[in-house]
């Protein structure tokens, strides 16, 4: 296919003819080719390391499954953050449990003790109600992978009366709408619910024609499919690095039923916040 | 058609941004391309580099311009005196901007050899409007070349003319210029600006005194940490420019704050 400007592209062609003589050729396929793809898939693999306080606390094995009545996800360096100085700090949580992942993108640390700036995936117990679970996802999950986090976070919860809470970011300029994004509100917030979930929301549904894309839509994918109540917050903001603005536009989440219980105390979550935000600057001097 | 198992795991090697069919993606490349319902996405793929930089604020007074900005933190072994967002183009014309730090240096270095260029050519200094229609055509001719990118900066020009009067002016990356009696450019932009709309009243810049408590307000409303992350500056008809040291900046908003505090107590008294 030629474009207008004389470049030719390689299109996809929906012709079934060209295949049979590539197919052919597929399926003569080396032990080496065999094993390539084979070590490619291992590479790839998904794993979820609990850490052993968590049989101990529970009293199960870690091939079983723990109760848990509420599952709140954040996803991105901004929903973290504000996790991090609004929720954990006013409460007791325990780190519980970490994701060990290889893509592109991101290789996840090992150690329990992470900077906002680190790629990691780690799960917090509230010890004083250890159905209450928590995930902090700074890390890149790759779409071949999505499906084996879903299944093997997912997989250790028996999903009873559990409750899930998403919260994530994304780019304003993906925002789709009939106003010019020079004139949108940015940061704002959008909720994404499924049918199982009957409480109230707390800012406006997303509208159409507007998606949402990643680790979120898997996740939302899985409790449709799954009949789990879940409600997912995606803030659109036109900073993509730490920002305080952004992380306090998801303070209408505390208010929400999953959440109001576990903020108890916010006099520290400033400080905590200007602290991230902070010792994690890097100085970018491309814009002044 | 079979899918091969090497094309899922390279498939997901993709970057999530390549893999967004939009009809963007096909016209934002070229900058010499309009899209099929007029965009130029290269020139507006620029307005939000400009979205990146720190707030500028400029105010047009009756004897007086200012403008403030938001000073970004410097690294802790940085010279401050290297991150400059005001400069002066002339003596009596100065500038400031947000968007691309390479590309403001370009164009302030063009903008004054211009001014001092006119000055030898034609015996007088520049009007502000001629030296931002400069600036501005400088900005449109890199919108039309090929194999160039868009200047990705926006500037408040302010100065005043021969005749004594004020002028405000703001350019865009697409080389267009207005004239303005208060605007703001950079990050937050929106919320200053309607700020301004509330609050820039003939009482508001009655005085020299008031129109830069003026635009130390329409800061302070996204400026983290307050004044210490401030930097103002002011012509005054027929003086040079001057930039406020942090001393003054705090002293006006401790001033400021008080203020607030006074009218805060008012309204309570009178409830």
């Amino acid at each position: 296919m030629a474009t207008f400007f004389g470049e030719v592209v390689a299109a996809p062609s929906r012709a079934g003819g060209d295949d049979d003589e590539e197919a052919a050729a597929e399926r003569e396929e080396t032990p080496e080719d065999r094993e390539i793809r084979r070590e490619l898939e291992e590479k790839r693999e998904v794993h979820i390391l609990w850490s052993s306080k968590l049989s101990a606390s529970t009293g199960s094995f870690t091939d079983e499954q723990f109760p848990c009545s509420k599952f709140i996800l954040a996803i991105g360096h901004n929903a973290v953050a504000f996790l991090s100085s609004f929720v954990l700090n006013s409460g007791c949580w325990e780190a519980i449990g970490s994701v060990k992942l290889w893509n592109e993108w991101c290789r996840t640390s090992n150690t329990t003790s992470v900077l906002p700036t680190d790629a990691f995936c780690l799960f917090y117990k509230l010890i004083s109600d250890p159905t209450v679970l928590l995930c902090q996802c700074n890390c890149y999950v790759a779409e071949d992978q999505q499906f084996q986090w879903l299944e093997k976070v997912f997989g250790c919860m028996r999903e009873e009366d559990l409750q899930v809470t998403i919260l994530s970011t994304c780019p304003v300029t993906d925002y789709k709408t009939p106003e010019s994004t020079l004139t949108l509100p940015s940061p704002f917030l959008k909720a994404l619910k499924t049918k199982e979930f009957k409480e109230s929301v707390c800012c406006p549904l997303l509208e159409q024609p507007n998606i949402v894309q990643g680790l979120p839509a898997a996740v939302m994918s899985y409790c449709q499919v799954w009949q789990i109540p879940a409600v997912l917050y995606q803030c659109y903001t036109d900073v993509i690095k730490l920002d305080t603005v952004t992380i306090e536009a998801f303070k209408p989440v505390l208010s929400s039923k999953n959440l109001k219980s576990l903020v108890k105390d916010m006099s520290k979550s400033t400080e905590i916040l200007k602290k991230l935000v902070t010792t994690n600057e890097i100085h970018n001097n491309i814009y002044t | 058609r079979v899918s091969r198992p090497e094309q899922q795991v390279r498939g997901a090697g993709a970057s999530p941004a390549r893999r967004r069919r939009s009809m963007a993606a096909r016209y934002d490349r070229a900058i010499t391309v309009f899209s099929p319902d007029g965009h130029l996405f290269q020139v507006e793929y620029a307005q939000e580099a400009v979205k990146k930089g720190s707030t500028a604020v400029g105010i047009r007074g009756l004897d007086i311009v200012v403008l403030g900005v938001e000073r970004k933190s410097v690294a802790k072994l940085q010279e401050e005196r290297t991150v400059r967002k005001i400069c002066a183009l002339d003596d009596h014309v100065c500038m400031a901007f947000a968007g691309l730090t390479a590309d403001a240096r370009i164009i302030i270095n063009r903008a004054r050899v211009e001014c001092q260029s006119h000055k030898l050519t034609v015996e007088d200094p520049v009007t502000v409007e001629y030296i931002t229609r400069y600036i501005a055509s400088l900005k449109q001719r890199y919108t039309q070349s090929n194999g160039r990118r868009p200047f990705g900066i926006s500037a408040l020009i302010v100065g005043f003319d021969d005749d004594g009067s004020p002028r405000l002016y703001q350019t865009d990356p697409s080389g267009t210029y207005h004239s303005w009696k208060a605007n703001v450019i950079g990050r937050n932009a929106k919320t200053v600006r309607e700020f301004l709309e509330k609050n820039y009243t003939e009482e508001a810049i009655a005085t020299d005194k008031e129109a830069i408590k003026l635009a130390i307000r329409a800061l302070l409303e996204v400026v983290q940490s307050g004044g210490k992350n401030i930097e103002l500056a002011i012509i005054r008809r027929n003086q040079p420019l001057q930039i406020f040291s942090a001393k003054d900046i705090e002293s006006q908003v401790a001033e400021i704050e008080k203020e607030k505090e006074d009218s805060e107590k008012k309204k309570k008294k009178s409830i």
